[in-house]
């Protein structure tokens, strides 16, 4: 079981971080460029990083930029790691991981439905919770949600209300 | 209905009798469902007053909107409301069927249940208690008794405006029966 | 895979046997499943952007209707991801009473969890007194809380207000008679039952190896030999404590899980008992200033609690403003009530699809939030 200094030196010796930081007790967060992501995965799945939580996006409309982030977890070690990467917000792309956790498939086919990344691998890439949606993705920062309702729905009218 | 029996006495028959044995769908669609298994079961009992729950909408009298609903559930719950026989009743649960509720500002759920399908009561609360679910039962059967629950006819005389107000919302509605 | 040979059936969102607002579809030839796939998204409102347009104290209203079968573990989550980036320590009382609530929420969600499974089967005066037990958990929380369903209790710098003696005493007067009566009952009625026996001995089977590959917590992987409990592997509130087992089982059917569900009841009436006696006194919240304008640094955090059915965890953004910048909701079922359905339903009889959905309790609206 390793704590988490001794887990950060070992990170800096095999692989190329860009960035590390030690958030809290059992929680560090690490950054890597775009090309090193997936090899980085696949040593911290052999290094008992096995249990994949969930994969989360955040949309930092300043810089311009995406953010995914992926969970991991040891039950050996006991530190949640947080793995992130920042992609290009008008080209947005990215690769799968599907060979490596099956079950990534649907958080990136729900990452898909609410902010448009498409993932280069992964072969379907329907709705799954929105139906028939023909605007922009709504999670975005420049989708305005009060306009929308205003324009689409109807307020209820009271007596003594005009 | 059979213009035949309008006339006062046969009509009046019909409707006591009507009162004492209302069938409900059991279709949970928002989160004021978990009000629901006290009210059936033994605590609150609900099968005193005759009522009692059926799982297809061919053989049910009242439709009960539990709470919220999203644009995908209204398009399933239009289908199973052209399914049911006439005479049928809609009762509306809770908040945020009278003016969006708690989600007033969302882009996914709607605000007035009035505008798609026709109700005949509503029962405030977020979410009702057991105690206020019975007592909004009494009142439809005080209004089925004297005949002033015509949801059902209203839709048949104004179907041009109901369908305007679901294909602004849906896109297009396929009809089938 | 000849698809003229087979039919399809719509395992809808409009049927008795499935829990909650949500839709399998399903191939079948003879009398088993050959594919399946999920259809979700009835029960969407749009929380994630909802959160992103409210103050830090509006959300703590809206959030406890994510899940409706136990409301308290989303405020707990919500409070422990906001005190984490603020670096906020809350006053010792208040951890004791959060533990004590997230225990009775646990106790009355496994109870109504095996009422559940069994009108699943058919045997539906379980089903009755499972939904009478439950009831008169939610009559003590509408004395301590003021609400039956939703309690809008736990908030950020600790719990609303103070539990009095007379409370605490008719807490343990109840669980007393959970102990002493009822739970015997149940006993007798389903888990020496031959007919229920025969019935889910061997049925819904999940494997280890399928379990840590998909992500899948809680009773559904401790049912195949491992026992991992978020509250001893990342302890919060005041479960360091208190003393008691984790129970686990190995043969990873549904009458293993369901036999797990009965386990954990009695260790919680231990731990509630341990809590009351040693409750230390003192204030119950911290005073932050005013409400409408809370404001934590730059930060971000993944917090997690164990809930009745597993992990339940937030990742919280903040970019020290008024609002929060980004909230994602990671509920327990979304592996299996999404590629679940695709990748362990094929092979499974027709009559056996209710017992897999139940027992592994999957919850539609954590994963449509």
């Amino acid at each position: 079981m390793r704590s988490e200094n001794e887990l950060i030196k070992l990170l800096n010796r095999d692989l190329n971080l860009l960035s590390f930081k030690k958030l809290r007790k059992q929680n560090i967060s690490i950054r890597f460029e775009n090309e090193e992501l997936v090899s980085g995965l696949n040593y911290l799945k052999s290094q008992n990083y096995i249990h994949l939580a969930t994969i989360s996006c955040v949309d930092w409309i300043e810089d311009n930029q995406f953010e995914l982030i992926y969970q991991l977890f040891s039950y050996e070690d006991k530190i949640s790691l947080s793995v992130k990467t920042r992609i290009n917000r008008k080209t947005s792309k990215f690769v799968t991981i599907k060979n490596l956790w099956g079950v990534a498939k649907y958080y990136e086919r729900d990452i898909h439905d609410f902010f448009g990344i498409k993932f280069t691998g992964n072969d379907n890439m329907d709705e799954l919770i929105l139906e028939n949606w023909n605007e922009i993705p709504p999670m975005r920062k420049d989708f305005k949600t009060r306009q929308y309702v205003d324009k689409k729905y109807d307020w209820r009218q009271y007596h003594g209300q005009e | 209905m059979n213009n035949k029996y309008e006339s006062n006495k046969w009509q009046e028959v019909i409707n006591w009798v009507q009162t004492r044995s209302l069938f409900m769908l059991h279709y949970c669609t928002g989160c004021g469902a978990i009000e629901l298994p006290p009210t059936m079961t033994s605590r609150y009992d609900m099968s005193r007053f005759g009522i009692g729950p059926a799982a297809t909408p061919r053989q049910a009298d009242i439709l009960l909107i539990t709470g919220y609903l999203s644009t995908k559930t209204l398009r399933r719950v239009i289908y199973t409301y052209e399914q049911m026989q006439n005479p049928k009743f809609v009762m509306g649960f809770g908040s945020c069927t009278i003016n969006g509720g708690m989600y007033w500002d969302s882009y996914n759920t709607i605000k007035q249940l009035d505008k798609y399908i026709p109700v005949d009561l509503y029962i405030a609360g977020c979410m009702p208690r057991p105690e206020a679910i019975l007592e909004g039962f009494l009142k439809l059967k005080e209004k089925i008794e004297t005949g002033s629950a015509d949801g059902y006819k209203r839709y048949n005389k104004e179907y041009e405006k109901y369908k305007k107000n679901q294909e602004k919302v849906l896109g297009e509605v396929k009809r089938r029966q | 895979m000849d698809k003229s040979k087979m039919t399809e059936m719509f395992f809808g969102p409009n049927h008795p046997g499935v829990p909650g607002n949500y839709g399998i579809n399903y191939f079948y030839e003879g009398d088993t499943v050959v594919s399946a796939e999920p259809n979700p998204g009835h029960l969407h409102r749009g929380f994630e952007k909802l959160m992103e347009e409210r103050e830090w104290i509006k959300n703590t209203p809206l959030v406890c209707r994510i899940c409706v079968m136990e409301p308290d573990i989303n405020e707990m989550v919500y409070a422990m991801g906001f005190e984490a980036i603020g670096k906020i320590d809350i006053p010792k009382r208040a951890t004791y009473i959060r533990s004590i609530i997230l225990e009775l929420a646990r106790i009355q969600a496994h109870i109504f969890s095996i009422g559940g499974n069994c009108g699943a089967i058919g045997l539906y005066t379980a089903m009755q007194w499972g939904v009478l037990t439950r009831d008169y958990i939610l009559d003590l929380f509408e004395e301590i809380t003021g609400g039956r369903v939703y309690h809008i209790y736990i908030r950020p710098g600790g719990v609303r207000h103070d539990i009095e003696d007379v409370t605490l005493q008719k807490i343990l007067d109840l669980l007393n008679d959970l102990e002493n009566n009822r739970m015997p009952e149940f006993q007798k009625l389903i888990f020496e039952n031959p007919i229920a026996q025969k019935r889910w001995k061997n049925t819904a089977i999940l494997n280890q190896e399928d379990a840590l590959s998909l992500g899948v917590t809680g009773p559904a992987l401790r049912a195949t030999g491992l026992v991992h409990d978020v509250r001893k592997l990342m302890p919060y509130a005041a479960y360091e404590q208190v003393d008691f087992k984790v129970p686990s089982g190995q043969d990873g059917d549904a009458w293993t899980r369901l036999k797990l569900k009965k386990d954990e009841i009695f260790q919680s009436i231990n731990i509630i008992r341990q809590l009351i006696n040693n409750i230390p006194d003192g204030p119950v919240s911290l005073n932050l200033g005013n409400a409408l304008k809370y404001k934590i640094p730059n930060g971000e955090a993944y917090v997690k609690i164990e809930s009745s059915r597993g992990e339940y965890g937030y990742y919280i953004v903040s970019d020290g403003g008024l609002k929060p910048y980004r909230v994602h909701v990671r509920g327990t079922s979304t592996p299996l009530g999404l590629y679940g359905v695709e990748s362990l339903l094929p092979g499974c009889r027709i009559e056996d699809v209710p017992i897999w959905a139940h027992s592994l309790g999957i919850c539609p609206p954590e994963f449509d939030r």
